[in-house]
């Protein structure tokens, strides 16, 4: 049978692979890893994160319910008035719902920590205007 | 386009097909009555690169229509023909082309169209214990009155009596990040039969795709992958664009044609460490991984999302590239270049590389044509088959590049038609970047679509995408069919797997850089 091919070139070229440079290289370089979460990592700018709805805007149209993919976002009643719930778990965040908000009530963060253990932290509901002043549901 | 003169409408009048030039790809050819597989014999003499695409099945109301989907060197034809609902029989057509095995199981599978003659018939993509007589993509199918057969009880015999052992791999498998079921017969160490059973991921988006609305769809087709996102959604977008006769701005063309390159330049880097990972190689992996953080940040700048980009929409992108991110974005591509000659190196000259990818899992360029096999697993067997080239979409027409060809037909050519198409990716980014043209980047388009239907390809990373779109004239699509790239590559695999050695599975087959959710749909 013979050695096999890789062995014998192995030894003919004496070759030594480029990966053994890359290995030392790196001994001395800073770790290609972030120290997540010990140092926050910032998204980019534009990143869509969770939205934030600023019930002062809204005029009840209900287009970001129609429109929204994933049927992440109900109306409900809030004083008499249709608005927005948001359903995070079952968001694609896909930001259909901002594009399609006549008044741009519906404005993106760059908070993506969502993770819980409780289903129900991710419903955004909307709060009446009256119990904060101007912009809610930043809870 | 051109890349020879055959000019298959000639062909095709001379022979006194009925044609529609333009309709559906550069032809349609009404075939009913048998007369698909002259259609197709005639298309096969006079070019050996006519493949078949895709076939599609679609609910026509008393008939259904079976539309073959063929790609020829410089054409796309569709033979279309129909069958009557209560008897939806049609002669096959695997004897000619081999590789359209797969697309016929599917479609007796999701239609119950019985292709007479097929090799090897049998449940595909829906799973064993579903009902028989019932068919999803019938518009009269009610997902609510399905009764599931119960589960088989038979033993499943892993060997038999001429000492052949079956070993099962998947769909719950370490090596398998995916479920899908490859079952393996050996003879010791050698491999004499690979039997596939796809459709553990089918989620039915094909049908999901109906109740969406076209805007509501580019968001639901972007999921059906999450590597290849950007070409789902182009795929689509473009389909649709077609039926509403839009022509998108010139900017978001090329815009679009910088995300999906670098989708191109994330995937391969993926591919070409996870080839690292099978093999045992895992600081291979480890580099590569790191290498493409970079390009993932770069996605999530300047589509705001790290994997899935959702910033494509009918009519042009969903956001601008800023001025300030171009130099980012160049800065960045730069530092890549720089690791290039690197990883060549280690993928030409590496010994343990060579010794596991060389003259493993060698597909001829003959199978390749035969198998209808796309992207860079055909041009690794020296099929030099890119849609960028033969039908330029978005900026590519306007774009220099190369194409990457190689000839020997093993995991190493494939593996390095990718590693040379990273470059490549780099060379088009920056150069759309310089010649990014102004103006806006999307145009306002109707909810609503007029009557219409479209078939659409893109040079996803693992190659041809197809899309057919049918519209009816509302907000809804009547019918989207998904033809993905692997799982046009998975016969390749199949047939080189055969007389190889065993431990030679991973290497051959994760060089097709097998994507299961996108096989499944």
């Amino acid at each position: 049978m013979g050695l096999p091919y890789g062995v014998i070139s192995m030894a003919k070229k004496n070759f030594l692979s480029p990966i053994f440079s890359e290995v030392l290289n790196h001994l001395f370089k800073k770790p290609a890893t972030g120290k997540y979460p010990f140092v926050k990592c910032t998204p980019a700018e534009g990143f869509r994160g969770r939205q934030v709805f600023d019930i002062g805007l809204c005029v009840s149209c209900g287009l970001c319910s129609r429109d929204c993919p994933a049927k992440a976002i109900e109306m409900v009643d809030v004083n008499g008035k249709k608005r927005p719930m948001f359903l995070l778990d079952r968001c694609i965040f896909c930001y259909q719902c901002a594009e399609s908000c006549p008044r741009n009530a519906i404005k993106s963060t760059e908070i993506f920590e969502l993770a819980t253990t409780n289903k129900s932290d991710l419903v955004l509901k909307p709060q009446p205007l009256d119990q904060k002043a101007g912009v809610s549901n930043v809870a | 386009m051109a890349n020879n003169d055959i000019n298959i409408l000639k062909v095709l009048e001379a022979k006194n097909f009925q044609i529609q030039p333009g309709k559906l790809g550069t032809v349609a050819i009404q075939a009913g009555g048998g007369k698909h597989r002259d259609a197709l014999k005639a298309l096969l003499e006079v070019d050996e690169k006519t493949a078949v695409t895709a076939i599609t099945g679609i609910d026509l109301g008393d008939n259904i229509g079976v539309y073959y989907h063929v790609r020829t060197s410089n054409a796309f034809a569709t033979i279309q023909c129909e069958v009557p609902k209560d008897k939806p029989t049609l002669a096959t057509i695997t004897d000619l082309v081999p590789g359209a095995a797969f697309h016929e199981l599917e479609v007796t599978d999701l239609l119950g169209v019985v292709f007479v003659g097929h090799p090897s018939p049998g449940r595909f993509v829906l799973p064993d214990t579903w009902p028989e007589g019932v068919y999803p993509l019938r518009k009269d199918f009610k997902p609510s009155e399905i009764k599931f057969n119960p589960p088989s009880t038979e033993d499943v015999s892993l060997s038999d009596d001429r000492g052949l052992v079956k070993i099962v791999i998947g769909p719950h498998h370490p090596a398998l990040l995916e479920p899908e079921k490859f079952a393996v017969l050996v003879d010791g160490e050698t491999v004499k039969n690979v039997e596939p059973r796809i459709g553990y991921v089918h989620r039915g988006v094909e049908k999901a795709a109906e109740s969406k609305t076209y805007l509501q769809g580019v968001y639901l087709v972007e999921r059906i992958c999450g590597i290849c996102n950007s070409c789902h959604a182009t795929a689509f977008v473009e389909a649709v664009e077609k039926i509403l006769k839009t022509e998108v701005p010139p900017r978001a063309k090329y815009i679009r044609t910088i995300i999906l390159e670098l989708n191109r330049l994330h995937s391969h880097l993926l591919t070409l460490g996870h080839a690292g990972l099978e093999i045992g190689y895992e600081t291979l992996f480890q580099y590569f991984w790191r290498d493409r953080e970079p390009i993932m940040d770069l996605t999530e700048m300047v589509t705001g999302n790290r994997v899935i980009s959702s910033s494509l929409t009918v009519g042009g992108v969903r956001r601008d590239i800023k001025e300030t991110d171009i130099p980012k974005i160049k800065a960045t591509l730069a530092a890549l270049r720089k690791k290039i000659p690197f990883y060549k190196q280690m993928y030409e000259n590496e010994p343990s590389l060579k010794m596991r990818m060389q003259k493993v899992g060698t597909l001829s360029r003959e199978d390749a044509l035969k198998l209808c096999v796309v992207g860079p697993v055909a041009r690794g067997s020296g099929v030099d088959i890119d849609v960028r080239k033969d039908e330029p979409y978005e900026a590519y027409g306007e774009i220099p590049f190369k194409e990457i060809v190689y000839t020997a037909g093993d995991t190493w050519a494939r593996m390095n038609v990718r590693m040379d198409e990273v470059e490549e990716s780099i060379n088009i980014i920056e150069y759309a970047l310089d010649h990014l043209p102004g103006g806006a980047y999307r145009v306002k388009v109707p909810r609503v679509v007029p009557p219409g239907e479209a078939v659409n390809r893109v040079e996803a990373p693992r190659g041809e995408l197809f899309y057919y779109v049918k519209s009816n004239g509302t907000a809804f699509p009547e019918r989207v069919k998904v033809r993905t790239p692997t799982f046009a590559n998975i016969p390749a695999f199949l047939k080189t797997a055969i007389g190889e050695n065993i431990a030679d599975v991973p290497p051959n087959f994760v060089s097709l850089d097998p994507c299961f959710s996108c096989t499944d749909r």
